[in-house]
């Protein structure tokens, strides 16, 4: 019987060509529950969504003129939560399955590289199991609203299908930016990534974004902006040896277009300020930040943007290139450009909302990114029942980053709870 | 329990804040057992399949060598061209089969045999067609050859620290060699000295001499590694 494949969608086109020896581009989301998770009723429950979620259980290949995505023969099996998160996916094992099931203790946990899915796609992914999972423990069943499908149906075609080919627009937006500052430090030799949360009460978070009158991303990258730029300071890069500080926010551009994927459906913007045009107060650069995030997410940009993208992905010229030339490029264009314009990831999942029925059994959602390769850290938000998970990874040994993040936060008066895996 | 120097709220039991690092002695903390290694959770599977692969193309290369000796056998009476056949089936045996035995691929041992069975292999054409060339051209060229492959491999493979340097001295030695081969193609065949080579050490050089300044140079040595993904 033949295989099913799928192609990568806009997106996902990128991440495949750039993956290196000791780093990829993998996300991951997991969910805490009351209990402690019983792994044969998990494995049970990743079988029953199996054919429902087609595109999830998937391995990469490589084809003559594109990388694709074909279908597993079988549902991956869950595996205990061995090491730290988002432990590096080699190529070896992104060709048996692109996504990771990984459970411990209360939780669990879904990887995936970033060919598959987004953030969005992964957390809809992690619900419907962790409902499928309480339906097969507790017996009943948990009605099918928001992301929860209802797994004995057949997949749709427009979970599956590339929006991005959907929504661009007829002219296009140029990729022209200033570079930005990059953040440094020794890395740890071992891979090993540090993970930093901090949990923050939701409505103390909201109520300090709208004294601002900002939205909860704007307000966290200005804080962040702050750090980054104290973080310069500290190095001795003030006045004009000062470079600008910038955060690449994905968009969700589900919200933007309404149109609806399992599949990547998101653009990243940058948004930030020089520090070399002088000093700013914490209004200001909050008011920079939320101004520069709603003019670049207006919808007519943003399809400007994913149309500067498909056209290159349309052009009939650069179908035809064989995959190892288009790889080299890729990587050259990427190496270049792609890592210089911003100095961290700020991706806010928001508020997650499941049905009544199964949220009393859920303790806890995080969503982690992994880092890029030359950024050394990375930013990810999950907001569920009144708390706000800031999960900061990095791939350094030093956590100043983070403390001048989080004791900033502290200042100006938000109160944080910290956890981390550190060893 | 809170930072002292952070101001943030730490989990129960914790000895330092993650942050700063400044300690918090908390006397009722208790060590919490250890979580298991990858290693103890996944012991080592065997390989399926490996036995049917290195069996079906020891069956092809094996068929196709006696195959043509019967065939030659048959028609010019003698072994004749058979025996190139044969020794170059023996020869893609030991590079691509004999590794599979083995559970990693180990180049400090398998390239040196590979570049032995090349060089017996040359030394069985050099005395079927009667040529000298062997001793004076062929022999020293694989030696070169398989020494500067096996320096690259060892380069890339066990080194993690300071390629570029070493690098950049590869690159201007491969170049010299090439001296070396056209010097060695002269004594054997009489052709001119230094003609072809000259532009090869050229070029290497440069570039071994500019890897040799990035190497120097911390930002263009991260951006070297950024770009060409070392």
């Amino acid at each position: 019987m033949r295989k099913q494949w799928y192609r990568l969608d806009n997106a996902a086109l990128i991440f495949p060509a750039i993956i290196r020896k000791n780093w990829n581009n993998v996300c991951r989301v997991s969910a805490t529950l009351k209990e402690n998770v019983d792994p044969d009723l998990l494995n049970q429950a990743i079988a029953d969504l199996a054919p429902r979620f087609p595109t999830f259980f998937v391995r990469l290949r490589a084809g003559f003129f594109w990388y694709y995505l074909q279908r597993t023969e079988k549902p991956v099996q869950a595996r205990p939560d061995y090491a730290y998160p988002l432990t590096h996916m080699s190529r070896k094992e992104l060709k048996t399955c692109c996504v990771r099931i990984l459970w411990f203790e209360k939780r669990i946990a879904v990887e995936c590289f970033h060919s598959v899915t987004d953030g969005t796609g992964g957390m809809a992914f992690l619900q419907n199991l962790v409902a499928r999972y309480l339906e097969l423990k507790y017996g009943g069943e948990i009605p099918h609203e928001g992301n929860i499908l209802d797994y004995r149906e057949e997949p749709k075609p427009e979970e599956q299908r590339d929006c991005f080919l959907l929504c661009g627009a007829e002219g296009s937006v140029g990729r022209a930016e200033a570079t930005a500052y990059r953040l440094e430090g020794e890395p740890e030799p071992d891979g090993f990534r540090h993970i930093i949360t901090g949990i923050v009460p939701t409505d103390t978070l909201l109520e300090k974004a709208h004294e601002q009158k900002v939205t909860v991303t704007a307000y966290l990258a200005a804080v962040m902006g702050e750090a980054i730029c104290a973080r310069q300071a500290q190095q001795g890069r003030t006045g004009r040896k000062a470079r600008p500080v910038k955060i690449t926010i994905p968009v969700n551009l589900r919200k933007t277009f309404g149109l609806d994927t399992l599949r990547n459906f998101t653009l990243a913007v940058n948004i930030g300020y020089d520090p070399r045009l002088g000093t700013y107060t914490h209004e200001q650069v909050c008011r920079l930040m939320y101004h520069q995030l709603a003019a670049e997410t207006i919808p007519q940009r943003m399809a400007g943007r994913v149309s500067t993208n498909v056209d290159l992905q349309r052009n009939l010229l650069l179908r035809l290139v064989p995959l190892f030339l288009k790889r080299i490029a890729m990587r050259l264009v990427y190496a270049l450009s792609g890592e210089r314009k911003g100095c961290l990831n700020i991706s806010n999942m928001g508020t997650i909302s499941l049905p009544e029925a199964m949220a009393g059994q859920v303790d806890r959602f995080d969503f982690v990114i992994g880092v890029q390769y030359s950024y050394p850290n990375n930013c990810s938000v999950a907001s569920w029942q009144g708390k706000t998970c800031i999960n900061m990874i990095r791939s350094i040994r030093d956590a100043e980053l983070e403390r001048l993040f989080f004791s900033r936060l502290v200042e100006l008066g938000i109160p944080v709870e910290i956890e981390s895996n550190r060893r | 329990m809170y930072c002292i120097q952070c101001g943030v709220k730490l989990q129960e039991g914790a000895e330092s804040c993650p942050l700063c690092g400044t300690p918090v002695v908390d006397v009722r903390a208790e060590k919490q057992p250890t979580v298991q290694s990858w290693s103890d959770l996944y012991p080592a599977q065997k390989r399926h399949g490996q036995l049917l692969v290195i069996s079906l193309i020891t069956t092809v290369l094996m068929a196709a060598s006696l195959g043509c000796l019967i065939f030659c056998l048959r028609t010019a009476r003698n072994a004749s061209w058979s025996g190139y056949v044969m020794l170059g089936c023996a020869l893609l045996w030991v590079c691509f089969i004999f590794p599979l035995f083995f559970r990693k691929w180990k180049p400090m041992i398998f390239l040196p045999v590979d570049f032995a069975c090349l060089a017996g292999f040359l030394l069985y054409i050099c005395a079927k067609t009667g040529g000298s060339w062997f001793l004076s051209f062929a022999f020293p060229v694989t030696v070169l050859v398989g020494l500067i492959t096996i320096a690259v491999v060892a380069l890339f493979r066990y080194l993690r620290q300071g390629r570029l340097p070493l690098l950049a001295g590869l690159l201007i030695l491969i170049g010299l060699s090439f001296m070396l081969v056209e010097f060695f193609q002269h004594i054997t065949f009489g052709t001119p000295m230094f003609v072809w080579s000259l532009y090869c050490v050229c070029g290497f050089c440069a570039m071994g001499a500019f890897l040799l300044v990035a190497s120097l140079i911390p930002s263009w040595r991260n951006a070297l590694r950024r770009i060409f993904f070392f």
